[in-house]
């Protein structure tokens, strides 16, 4: 493992950027950061500024350490991040550490403020600007993006036309002129333009209940892009599926409180706030595990439903097995040493390469080696290895030194809520769903995975692939 | 005749040249008086004394030593002085790394007279005990390191010494741009791959400090008092709280900088009496505008950013 990992609770989260500084792989609270900034995984890192300091680090060669900051749209969060670029055979990106995330509320400025910075933001922002009398006449115009000619050249050829008959307010359906403060903040479209333009309308003049004139602002929420639309358009579609109700709708509303109810007990566990009991602080850490226990089953039960849309696909991209394998047990790395468990992962880079989505892949062996971790005892050796398996196959192994699965086991170890008796198990956080999912995943990528005995007992989970 | 209008031309050219010298020789000299009167009137409070003529010096001519060690390990750098030399003063063109070297002697210098007049102890303040006394293991290590990696710096600027990892990312990648400029030997670059392979920010005390700051989370509030927390955790923390440089923060602490610290206390939040005390500390005989109190900590930031430009 890496030499800048280090023991306790200080160490917050890491991840995997490659040479394109796209973050290929990172821990929960990353990732989750990561897509509440609007980014995916894999994708390119969308928090700024460690996005700068990966750049950083990867332009000078050098090991970085700074503190960062972001807004995911509810908090701030700042943390301490440590980033080590890694050498061009390892991937030519950087690792990324991350200390002491911190979640603050951010403190909103009185409202009058408030709403000058937001009228700041959209006259600098807007793609239209347009300057209206006191009957919303439009007496300058002006554009500046693609699609919005057709609108502009209308507004050229009825000078003195009231802007809303220009253009398609869409929730609005009153007779014209509307009282402005109805039109603030609503949205239009117009034509030769794909997009949905928000409406912003700031009165002119001294007395805002009779207005000399207006300030005209419209602001599309998607860049200028024509394929933005029938993307945003086919998801849409999508979605009123009755079986997606956990991922759409419970997951994002559950989400939030259970990081808070971890956060705070995590807080209260390390005694954060003051000396406190020792019974006390268990307490807490075994509300922060079944808070995480909880969480994980939201993210399994989201999971589950995807895989089970009927007509459900994975991607079809080359993904080299043996750097899966790789990145899946740095990221199981520290759950590894916690329980002084040995990750080792043999096979030779480019040997098998599969034909498969990467994401998906990394999600099973995640899966499989973070149950051998879970479930062989302390201070054995997980194997993982990775090579080509016959004709146009290839083969990932997760092997354990664990009390191994008897035939009958095998049998119902891919079930659903299966889970084999272990819930006695101190160290079992799973909802019975990871196993079912991951063979679920494999099915989606013309692939296969099941379990045999090791060599020398304990279990062997095979995921095999179609090769590219 | 044509000959004697070449030589008046070769004259001119010549006399042009001399003169444009002497004009230069001029200046020179012309520059020494003002100099010396700065260097002799300035007391040990100055923002450039001898003092820190001297450690800025030093620690040029350590780094310059360093990096041809790292180059050719065999010759004794040491004893190379025109090697020395010439990486000195490559070393020299680089303003940022003046900058940094000044305001680490600064921030020694401070922390000298920080000790003498109040009794705060530039290695082990209050604060730092207590976070070694943390029930958290991780957190007491990491002040342990901090604290061992504070008594180095203290020990370093009385040799008016600067350890290249000390040196933050950027200027690091300075230092080592200068030595890929004068390396001509493969050996040589090998040499500064090596160095460059060694580096971690982390483990660097600023890296540290900022670490630890960052590890006292909400609680990082209460290092920002300077003699509970002492200098290098209070410019720490403060740089942290308020998102500017260190050089800045170390600055404020600087006599004659009162307004710099009044500003930067209150635009992380501080209070009156707060600041009151802190600037007491600093600059005892400075007179605060009381109104400060009612000065938004976003309006006391913006005015720091402006420098007072506006």
């Amino acid at each position: 493992m890496s030499t800048l990992d280090q023991p306790g609770n200080l160490l917050g989260s890491c991840g995997i950027t490659d040479a394109h500084d796209q973050l290929v792989s990172a821990d929960e609270p990353l990732a989750e950061l990561q897509q509440r900034c609007g980014g995916q995984l894999p994708g390119t890192v969308a928090i700024p500024e460690l996005l700068a300091l990966v750049q950083q680090a990867r332009r000078l060669g050098l090991r970085i350490a700074r503190s960062f900051t972001a807004f995911d749209g509810d908090v701030v969060v700042t943390g301490f991040a440590r980033i080590n670029p890694l050498a061009v055979e390892e991937g030519g990106g950087c690792e990324v550490l991350i200390d002491n995330w911190q979640r603050n509320t951010l403190n909103l400025p009185g409202s009058r403020e408030f709403a000058e910075k937001i009228d700041a933001i959209d006259r600098a922002t807007a793609e239209i600007s347009a300057r209206l009398d006191a009957r919303q006449r439009i007496q300058v115009f002006s554009a500046t993006a693609v699609d919005t000619i057709d609108l502009q050249n209308a507004a050229m050829a009825q000078p003195g036309a009231v802007w809303s008959d220009l253009v398609n307010l869409d929730t609005v359906n009153h007779h014209q002129p509307l009282h402005w403060r109805l039109l603030d903040g609503a949205c239009c479209r117009f034509a030769g333009s794909q997009r949905h333009w928000r409406i912003r309308l700031i009165p002119l003049g001294g007395d805002v209940h009779a207005p000399t004139g207006f300030e005209l602002l419209l602001n599309a929420d998607e860049p200028p892009d024509a394929d933005i639309a029938p993307v945003s358009e086919a998801a849409g579609a999508a979605d009123p599926s009755p079986t997606r109700l956990v991922g759409t709708t419970l997951t994002p509303v559950l989400r939030q409180p259970i990081a808070r109810i971890i956060a705070n007990a995590e807080t209260i566990r390390a005694r954060l706030a003051g000396p406190l009991r020792a019974e006390y602080s268990e307490y807490a850490g075994t509300i922060a595990s079944a808070g995480q226990h909880l969480s994980a089953m939201l993210d399994d039960l989201a999971d589950l439903e995807v895989v089970e849309t009927p007509g459900f696909a994975a991607a079809h991209e080359p993904v080299d097995l043996a750097d899966a394998a790789v990145r899946a047990a740095g990221i199981l790395g520290v759950r590894a040493q916690n329980r002084d468990t040995v990750l080792q992962v043999s096979g030779t880079k480019g040997q098998a390469v599969a034909t498969a989505e990467f994401r998906r892949v990394l999600q099973i062996l995640i899966n499989l080696i973070g149950n051998a971790i879970a479930y062989s005892p302390a201070g054995s050796t997980v194997r993982i290895t990775s090579a080509p398996a016959g004709e146009g196959r290839v083969a990932v192994m997760v092997a354990d030194e664990g009390p191994g699965i008897t035939p009958d086991q095998a049998e119902r170890i891919f079930d659903k809520f299966e889970r084999l008796g272990r819930g006695s198990n101190d160290n079992d956080n799973g909802s019975g769903l990871g196993l079912f999912i991951s063979r679920r995943l494999a099915e989606a990528m013309a692939g296969t995975l099941t379990v045999e005995a090791a060599n020398g007992g304990g279990a062997l989970f095979r995921l095999e692939l179609p090769a590219q | 005749m044509g000959e004697d209008l070449i030589d008046l031309d070769a004259d001119f050219a010549v006399e042009a040249i001399l003169r444009d010298e002497l004009a230069r020789e001029n200046r020179a000299a012309a520059a020494v008086v003002p100099v010396l009167r700065h260097l002799l009137s300035s007391d040990a409070h100055a923002l450039v004394s001898e003092a820190i003529l001297a450690r800025v010096r030093g620690m040029v001519a350590d780094c310059a030593t360093q990096l041809l060690m790292a180059m050719d390990a065999r010759v004794p750098a040491m004893q190379n002085h025109a090697a020395i030399d010439d990486c000195f003063n490559a070393l020299l063109g680089n303003a940022a790394l003046l900058t940094f070297c000044h305001t680490l002697a600064n921030e020694s210098l401070l922390a000298e007279r920080f000790e003498q007049r109040r009794a705060i102890d530039p290695v082990l303040s209050p604060l730092v005990q207590e976070l070694i006394a943390a029930d958290d293991p991780a957190m007491a290590s990491l002040a342990m390191t901090t604290l061992a990696a504070q008594s180095r710096f203290v020990q370093s600027q009385r040799r008016m010494v600067l350890p290249l990892g000390e040196l933050p990312a950027e200027l690091f990648h300075a230092v080592l741009a200068v030595g890929h400029g004068l390396a001509c030997e493969d050996t040589a670059r090998a040499g500064l791959k090596r160095l460059q392979a060694g580096y971690d920010e982390a483990a660097s005390r600023l890296g540290l400090l900022a670490r630890l700051v960052a590890a006292m989370r909400r609680g990082a509030v209460a290092a920002l008092a300077l003699e509970h927390s002492g200098l290098a955790l209070f410019a720490s923390a403060l740089s942290a709280e308020i998102r500017c440089p260190r050089d800045i923060a170390i600055l404020a602490c600087h006599t004659g900088q009162g307004a710099r610290l009044a500003l930067a206390l209150r635009s992380a939040g501080l209070q009156l009496p707060a600041i009151e005390r802190q600037l007491m500390l600093v600059e005892p005989d400075a007179r605060l505008p009381r109104a400060i109190a009612g000065l938004s900590a976003e309006r006391a930031a913006a005015l720091l950013g402006a420098g007072g430009a506006a």
